[in-house]
């Protein structure tokens, strides 16, 4: 019963009828009401479980799906244009993930810990850039404790990650107690900290640290002694960092909810005059807050070389630490959400390697993928526009069938015209004059089909243009001797359905195709 | 009778839900008729400022109509409220401080000039020949002289557009879009647009220096700048949110004629307000909102405040309070010669001495910025006084911690209850237990805190201040101004104060919530809490105190009784006469 509504509650983001809504908050408050009267364990449980009917719970979760579906159509039309097969390359992409989970895993560990640090100083009102710097720091110390001294089973690894927790936490303190006492902007400082550790643990490796012996391509550290290394978990890669990684979420989840550190943390992120009044020290807590966030980061270095490099190399981390902002910012800061974000960036990694040998898509697509995935949470404004938009076309339907449509069928052929000119953009041999008729159409449709969208009449008008621009470029393209009854038929259809819709709209005596 | 009356302005059947599921308007019907002075009256969180943020484009609304005079429209932005000439002057001003009142006033209309200011096309042709000479260097001599003759004629033609070239472009559309392009690289014509100013300005009586910076103006000043700016962009209908809020009685009185004078000139003016005073002395006809929906659309001659009050608040009203003569006991708390600076290093507080005994009410007037923000902020801990000791009991807090000074049994009502009393995106529990959280009840065990006792807390305080607006768990930016009020009272009077300190503790609180802090503080006192009350509001101050003094610049000017005073000689002493002079000043 609850999870059919949870089911609706979910479709109705698109759908947006509020009665489910408040229904499964009705059903929520029945349930906190009832909680009270239970003994304590269960009562926790139960409470906790109310939290999953809240709308707040729901909310970052549908726009992040939603903006993975977006992001994967866009990333899909842009494998079309360059010539591959997107069914092809997603299929491979989603099998090569599933069939090899471990490595999914194995690839969201350190995106785990890179999550949570930018999360929980996001928390305190903070943005650490620095976590790359701090991991580095944090593998750095890891990799030289594990070679230098010996330590049994069991206690070494945990030595090991400690101090490189620890050396972490200092490179986060540091910028801290900056901000902290001197008011030195924190964007600033641990992104230069950053690099300063960066070339520090490089120089490290290079110098006193590195590796007695032959000649080395890469400068690295000496391999950590086996009792240092975390034991393999699953399959080939999966290492027991990942469990640590859990426990972290845990743990920071206990934090910022249930202890007074976070509580204060929290007051001191979202209101830092409020916070000082009511008698908190904002200036520990800032410092506190990258220092925990440092460690965090030193960790994600830390499990990596213990797991799986077993030394360190020069710049193995391919910015992991970076990575660390783009998992928060879809995590919507949140501690389970860095987790599942984490995992999704994991399996996109593991996936892109499969899509990359069986759909020979470059693997730099997942890098796309990623970036429009973010993109879209990030700009919940455009991602509202079009709901909103949407949810006005299904409205507009429900009272007028004709221009509905009308205005549908030319977006569609807006659509299909800026697909269409892409790829002839890539005619090269067509000359100059071509592909400049076929880009100005390109933006011309995009236009066009945003403007439609918008529910504008003169999106018409360039769509009018643009059909023009297909004409023109079919007669430069048979000065070429090319095949162009295909460009006169997108032109044709284009032209005659923007006519139709401008006579549509005028005859509704408005300027504007306005449903209501 | 009733369709000869032409109106400037109809809402009808507006219905605005924010979401969070606050239904601000229902079913609102305004009908505002062309030159009148329209009063909008309720409670805070009553949906006068909702209406007329969506009159003005602000938000927008889920039903309903808008008619400005008689056209029908859908505002989607301020702007096309401004273009059928509505302008508002926000509660909060809409401001930019460091530029001066012209920039401010033309900002987003700024003017190319027609005739360029010598200085301006002096600048651009300097930057021009500067950019011709280095390109001498980088171009041969024959793209050099195409370039340079290029980059002049472009020059000439957007500083000095001749005859001929605007009769070229016949058709009105391509000049107004060749004018818009040409506009944004042309200098800017401040000098007109300063002289439009100052016109409006003596027009109207709003005297203003057009070349004074925002930031050096006093708040009655930045008020007019806000009513110059609806005026510059040619708005006949005024809309003003809570204008009075901000201003000393002088200032509000200074307000009153010039809206006077709107109305003789034609202009119509609404007038959002939630004290009774300001539309009886001004409004032709009153409308009262209550919970979102219009209660009644009354003529000022044929109401009284009372009958407004019982409306506005749904019960009848009783405007005194009740109050027991004091019992004061032993001194709670001691200020020697306190000084103290802003975060400008600029003396603010100049050296005040005053006790606050148990039991007593002590009342500090003023017109704000006279020092009471930062004198509160150093009692509290939050600002190191640059000389003088504070005691409270026989602690010494002067220069502590926030937190020292409040385990010192200090509690604290700040005067911005969004910037300094609450977390907004806090919950309701958590902003009541702030401050406290840190020790038993709400800890289990050391650095644990015990989320049980936070809600059990936190639904005792909802109801016994009977905060409205959710339960503990909702958030505290969804509460009204008057809840989260009570919600700050509460949380600072559960710690048990030996001291209290209340700044503006009912600033921007409607006249039930008024009354309800009102009744609590007395009840406080009367258990024998000392209170340090800070007011702009002189009304508020002689009905709570027990004593009076006054601070001006920083300094006390004034020591009362509030039976020995009257609201004149507070307001003279408030203004920086001392006692003495009072006759000469009259007299001037």
């Amino acid at each position: 019963m609850i999870e059919d509504n949870l089911q609706d509650n979910r479709d109705q983001s698109d759908g947006g009828q509020t009665g489910l809504r408040a229904n499964v908050e009705r059903i929520r408050l029945n349930l906190v009401e009832r909680a009270e009267e239970w003994p304590g364990p269960i009562k926790s449980i139960v409470l906790a479980f109310t939290k999953l009917l809240t709308w707040a719970f729901w909310k970052p979760l549908i726009w992040a799906l939603f903006s993975v579906v977006l992001a994967a159509i866009i990333s899909a039309i842009i494998m079309e244009i360059s010539g591959y097969n997107s069914l092809e390359a997603f299929s491979a992409l989603i099998f090569g993930a599933l069939t090899r989970f471990d490595r999914v895993l194995f690839e969201s560990t350190p995106l785990i810990f890179a999550g949570l640090s930018v999360a929980f100083v996001f928390k305190a009102g903070l943005f650490n850039i620095g976590a790359e710097g701090q991991l580095y720091m944090g593998s750095m110390a890891a990799a030289i404790l594990g070679y230098i001294i010996p330590l049994p089973y069991g206690i070494h690894p945990l030595v090991c990650l400690a101090t490189g927790a620890l050396a972490g936490a200092l490179w986060g303190f540091l910028p801290g107690l900056l901000k902290a006492y001197r008011g030195a902007h924190e964007v600033v400082t641990t992104m230069m900290l950053s690099y300063t550790a960066i070339l520090f643990t490089q120089w490290l490796a290079a110098g006193p640290l590195k590796e007695p012996g032959e000649f080395q391509w890469n400068a690295q550290t000496t391999l950590i002694l086996e009792t240092a290394q975390l034991p393999i978990l699953w399959g080939y890669y999966l290492h027991a960092g990942f469990l640590l990684a859990i426990v972290c979420v845990i743990g920071v989840a206990f934090v910022l909810n249930r202890t007074v550190l976070g509580f204060e943390m929290r007051a001191v992120g979202f209101n830092e005059a409020a916070a000082e009044t009511a008698g908190i020290d904002s200036k520990k807590n800032v410092a506190l807050a990258l220092g925990i966030g440092g460690g965090l980061a030193g960790l994600a270095g830390a499990s990596e070389i213990l797991g799986t490099h077993h030394r360190f190399y020069n710049s193995w981390s391919p910015g992991l630490g970076f990575e660390g902002i783009t998992v928060a910012v879809l995590g919507n800061n949140n501690p389970f959400g860095c987790l599942l974000a984490a995992i999704f960036f994991g399996f996109l990694k593991a996936g892109g390697n499969a899509m990359h040998q069986q759909a020979h898509v470059p693997i730099e697509m997942v890098g796309v993928m990623q970036g429009l995935v973010v993109l879209f949470v990030a700009a919940p404004r455009f991602i509202q526009w079009i709901a909103d938009q949407s949810l006005d076309y299904g409205k507009w339907f429900s009272v007028d069938k004709i221009r509905p449509i009308s205005f549908a069928l030319n977006m569609i052929i807006a659509l299909y015209g800026t697909y269409f000119s892409f790829i002839l953009l890539g005619e090269t041999q067509l000359g100059l004059m071509f592909i400049g008729i076929s880009a100005a159409v390109s933006i011309l449709s995009i236009a066009a089909f945003f403007m439609i969208f918008a529910r504008n009449s003169r999106g018409f008008i360039v769509s009018l243009i643009a059909s023009m621009c297909w004409f023109t470029l079919a007669a430069v393209g048979m000065g070429a001797g090319v095949d162009v009854s295909f460009m006169i038929l997108v032109g044709l259809v284009q032209a005659v359905l923007s006519v139709l819709a401008l006579l549509l709209v005028k005859g509704a005596g408005k300027s504007k195709g306005d449903g209501a | 009778m009733e369709h000869d009356i032409k109106y400037a302005v109809e809402l009808i059947g507006i219905n605005k839900t924010f979401p969070g599921g606050v239904q601000a308007n229902r079913d609102v019907t305004l009908k505002i008729r062309e030159g009148e002075v329209h009063g909008l009256l309720g409670e805070n969180g009553a949906g006068k400022s909702t209406i007329m943020n969506i009159l003005y484009g602000f938000l927008s609304k889920d039903s309903g109509r808008i008619i400005i005079r008689g056209e029908e429209v859908e505002p989607k932005s301020p702007q096309d409220a401004i273009d059928r000439g509505v302008g508002m002057v926000h509660q909060h001003f809409k401001l930019i401080p460091p530029l001066t009142v012209t920039e401010n006033v033309i900002l987003g209309l700024e003017p190319s000039s027609k005739k360029p200011d010598r200085n301006n096309s002096l600048a651009v042709i300097t930057a021009t020949l500067l950019a011709l000479f280095v390109l001498s260097f980088f171009l041969p001599p024959f793209e050099f002289l195409i370039t340079a003759a290029l980059l002049l004629a472009a020059i000439v033609l957007i500083l000095y557009p001749p005859r001929v070239f605007e009769n070229l472009m016949a058709s009105t559309r391509f000049r107004a879009a060749f004018e818009k392009l040409v506009s944004d690289v042309r200098p800017l014509g401040f000098d007109d647009a300063a002289k439009k100013i100052q016109q409006i300005a003596n027009e109207n009586g709003l005297a203003v220096d057009p070349y004074a910076k925002v930031e050096n103006l006093s708040v009655g000043l930045q008020q007019r700048v806000e009513v110059i700016k609806t005026l510059y962009r040619e708005a006949d209908i005024l809309i003003l949110d809570e204008p009075t809020s901000v201003l000393t009685p002088q200032e509000v009185d200074e307000l009153f004629v010039t809206l006077e004078a709107f109305k003789k000139s034609g202009k119509t003016i609404i007038l959002i307000t939630h004290k009774l005073r300001e539309p009886m002395a001004l409004c032709d006809r009153i409308s009262v909102l209550r919970d979102g929906v219009l209660v009644g659309t009354v003529k000022k001659d044929e109401t009284s405040a009372e009958e407004l009050a019982q409306m506005m608040v749904g019960r009848p009203v009783v405007f005194t309070v009740e109050k027991p003569p004091a019992t004061p006991g032993s001194i709670i708390l001691n200020v020697e010669n306190l000084k103290v600076k802003d975060h400008r290093g600029l003396p603010k507080v100049r050296g005040v001495s005053f006790q606050v005994r148990a039991g007593e009410i002590l009342g500090i007037a003023g017109v704000e910025g006279n020092g009471q923000t930062e004198l509160v902020e150093a009692l509290v801990g939050l600002r190191k006084p640059s000389d003088g000791t504070i005691l409270v009991g026989d602690i010494h807090t002067t220069g502590k911690s926030p937190r020292f000074v409040r385990e010192a049994g200090v509690s604290h009502i700040p005067e911005d209850r969004h910037r300094r009393g609450l977390i907004l995106p806090f919950t309701i529990e958590e902003n009541l237990t702030l401050g406290r959280h840190y020790r038993p009840p709400f800890i289990s065990r050391p650095g644990i805190l015990d989320l049980d006792k936070f809600r059990s807390v936190s639904s005792k305080l909802v109801n016994d201040y009977s905060i409205k607006g959710g339960g503990g768990g909702s958030l505290t930016s969804t509460l009204s101004g008057g809840n989260q009020q009570k919600l700050v009272v509460a949380r600072e009077l559960e710690s048990g104060p030996k001291l209290l300190v209340a700044a503006q503790p009912t600033r921007g609180l409607d006249v039930g919530a008024t009354e309800f802090i009102h009744k609590t503080l007395i009840s406080m006192r009367n258990q024998g809490v000392a209170i340090l009350l800070v007011s702009a509001e002189l009304d508020e101050i002689r009905t709570l105190a027990d004593h009076i003094i006054v601070m001006f610049d920083g300094r006390i000017v004034g020591e009362k009784r509030p039976e020995e005073t009257d609201a004149q000689e507070l307001g003279l002493l408030m203004a920086g006469h001392l006692e003495g002079e009072e006759s000469v000043e009259v007299v001037n």
